[in-house]
């Protein structure tokens, strides 16, 4: 009678697969320290990657506010909230017979509570009137009203204000009149008041930081860009958040911490994996030997080194995404980030982490498997 | 007259440039079934001529057919071991991960069989040495005679003509030891196999049907060709 199949016996068929992972968890510390430390680098670039893609996807939906068929901002600006766009230059874009409505935008970042991250968004009041926001409570401001101030859903819960309410910006305090909702994380989590009135107290007269536009119907919103662009050469337009780098170097920064991250996990794990399969092919110098003697071809051993490397990083990055993911969740833990970030995850950023782990196979497989490969089978049949 | 298994001339090879001569020009035959052991001192190249047998070495000069194939102009000597000759070492040499069965299928990797019929042969060679209920078992649960038997069901996995075992009951007790030698010459008669098999042991060797001694890297005097091909 056979005996029972012990927990690591597969099926008496077994596979060269099942070859390569039982060899991977022969010396089991050892794997798993190596798995978490790639581990540890494919979280960085899982957790940044979604940071980054939330940060992409906010930003895109400001594009994007009350229909707005694109941006207009300061080119080259360091960050949005950084550009100066003379309030004229709303004035002459929104004449413009091609372009059906422009609406200039200050933003400025207050101080508020615990939150050093609250934005305050400055609007004429007429375009609240003629634009107005979907307000889920009270009314839109009174033109005339220098001190009231629409609060947005996500704000008015995150500070437990309401209509009735006052709000206070740097000293500065505001009747809250009404409260809207809106897709748009940055407004959503903000607060709207006269324009006037926070270029006063911003020390900005006659600038907003951005401009809606809506193109005229039966006009091409790219082929106005273009024209704007041409027409005002200090403004870049910004039709989509691929665009967003013309006024935000910020995603460029991003991108490139990414980037720096993810060659540094790279090139920390592959010497990492590298070690591993060193060892492990040291250590099994004798079998290679016999694998070689019963006839394996030295393709089919450097096949095995191969895929012991890049399961040893596939497991890793299996691991980094889940804790990745994990980690970016946590940030939210923090009001200020939560108020206006929402990681995403788009498949790319999981695609990059396998992407990594799988170059950090190849990388750290490359010598031992060469070294495998190398040996004559009498050689490795003589060593102890 | 049946036809020759093994046939090695004017064999030479040295070792560390040429300072250690293993083998001054062998000349050595087997003819098929037959069953040869290969006997001599330390040194003098009994190992070194199965290994080149085996295709897991070459020879500095002169030529070696196994089962008709001219090891020189054979380019895909991996292809030739997994096919022709079946190996066994004093140590088992098994894989300790894998159960008797799955180290049974190793070399059959190479054959391109479908998992079913290698566990099929792996399973069908186990019984055949004596190891049915024990498949499943992984070599450190295995007594030493019963890992040389899987080593003897492995070397057997592809169905060669030839087996070259090295001291394969040089790490066994006697009685162990004398169960494998049943094994083998059971195994020669139901497949016609060629045994050639280098030992120390006299009791072992007598169990041959030909003694071979090496003696300084060629045949002893009274082992010459023209003798121990008769």
């Amino acid at each position: 009678m056979r005996p029972p199949r012990g927990p690591w016996t597969l099926p008496e068929t077994v596979s060269f697969l099942a070859l390569v992972f039982r060899n991977l968890f022969r010396q089991r510390v050892r794997t798993v320290l190596t798995v978490l430390g790639i581990a540890a680098g494919m979280t960085i670039v899982v957790a940044l990657g979604a940071i980054t893609e939330g940060l992409r996807i906010t930003s895109a939906e400001f594009v994007g506010a009350g229909g707005a068929d694109f941006l207009v901002a300061q080119e080259g600006a360091s960050d949005l909230t950084f550009s100066v766009v003379p309030a004229d230059d709303v004035e002459r874009i929104a004449a413009r017979p091609d372009v059906e409505r422009a609406t200039g935008a200050l933003i400025e970042v207050a101080e508020l509570g615990d939150n050093p991250f609250f934005l305050v968004f400055g609007y004429d009041p007429q375009s609240l009137v003629d634009e107005p926001l979907p307000l889920t409570a009270g009314r839109v401001p009174d033109p005339e009203a220098a001190q009231e101030a629409l609060l947005g859903a996500r704000a008015a819960a995150d500070l437990g204000l309401t209509v009735g309410d006052t709000l206070t910006v740097d000293g500065e305090a505001f009747d809250v009149v009404g409260l809207y909702s809106v897709e748009d994380q940055m407004r959503d989590s903000g607060a709207v008041v006269p324009l006037s009135t926070l270029q006063r107290m911003s020390a900005r007269q006659d600038v907003v930081t951005a401009i809606h536009v809506t193109v005229a119907p039966g006009e091409d919103p790219d082929e106005i860009a273009e024209a704007i662009e041409r027409d005002f050469p200090q403004l870049a337009t910004i039709r989509d958040v691929d665009e967003y780098s013309k006024v935000d170097q910020g995603f460029e920064i991003l991108d490139a911490a990414n980037l720096a991250i993810s060659l540094l996990a790279v090139g920390i794990g592959a010497i990492g994996v590298m070690n591993t399969m060193i060892m492990s092919v040291f250590e099994r110098t004798r079998e290679i030997g016999i694998l070689r003697a019963v006839g394996w071809r030295g393709s089919r051993i450097l096949r095995m080194v191969a895929y012991e490397s890049l399961l040893l990083c596939l497991i890793a990055a299996a691991l980094g995404i889940a804790l990745g993911v994990v980690a970016s969740r946590a940030v939210l833990l923090i009001p200020s980030i939560s108020a206006f970030l929402t990681p995403a995850y788009p498949p790319d950023i999981f695609l990059r982490a396998v992407v990594v782990g799988v170059v950090v196979g190849l990388l750290g497989a490359a010598y031992p498997a060469a070294r495998a490969v190398r040996l004559s089978p009498m050689e490795a049949l003589r060593y102890e | 007259m049946s036809e020759r298994a093994i046939d090695a001339r004017g064999v030479r090879k040295s070792f560390e440039d040429g300072h250690i001569q293993a083998l001054t020009g062998m000349d050595f035959a087997v003819q098929q079934g037959e069953f040869v052991a290969v006997v001599g001192p330390s040194g003098c190249g009994k190992s070194t001529l199965l290994h080149l047998l085996a295709a897991l070495d070459q020879p500095d000069e002169g030529e070696i057919h196994v089962g008709g194939h001219d090891l020189r102009r054979r380019k895909d000597l991996n292809h030739f071991r997994a096919q022709h000759v079946g190996m066994i070492f004093q140590l088992h040499n098994l894989l300790p991960t894998l159960t008797a069965v799955e180290n049974v299928q190793v070399p059959m990797f190479e054959e391109g069989l479908s998992p079913g019929e290698r566990r099929r042969r792996a399973l069908a060679l186990l019984d055949a040495v004596g190891l049915e209920g024990r498949e499943r078992n992984r070599p450190p649960e295995l007594s030493g005679g019963e890992r040389q038997r899987v080593a003897i069901a492995r070397a057997l996995a592809n169905e060669p003509a030839v087996l070259l075992a090295d001291e394969p009951t040089g790490s066994l007790d006697s009685e162990a030891g004398r169960l494998v030698l049943d094994l083998l010459e059971r195994l020669r008669r139901e497949r016609n196999l060629t045994i050639v098999l280098v030992t120390h042991d006299p009791e072992v060797a007598a169990r041959a049907d030909r003694v071979v001694r090496m003696l300084d890297g060629r045949l002893a005097p009274a082992e010459e060709p023209a003798t121990a091909t008769a």
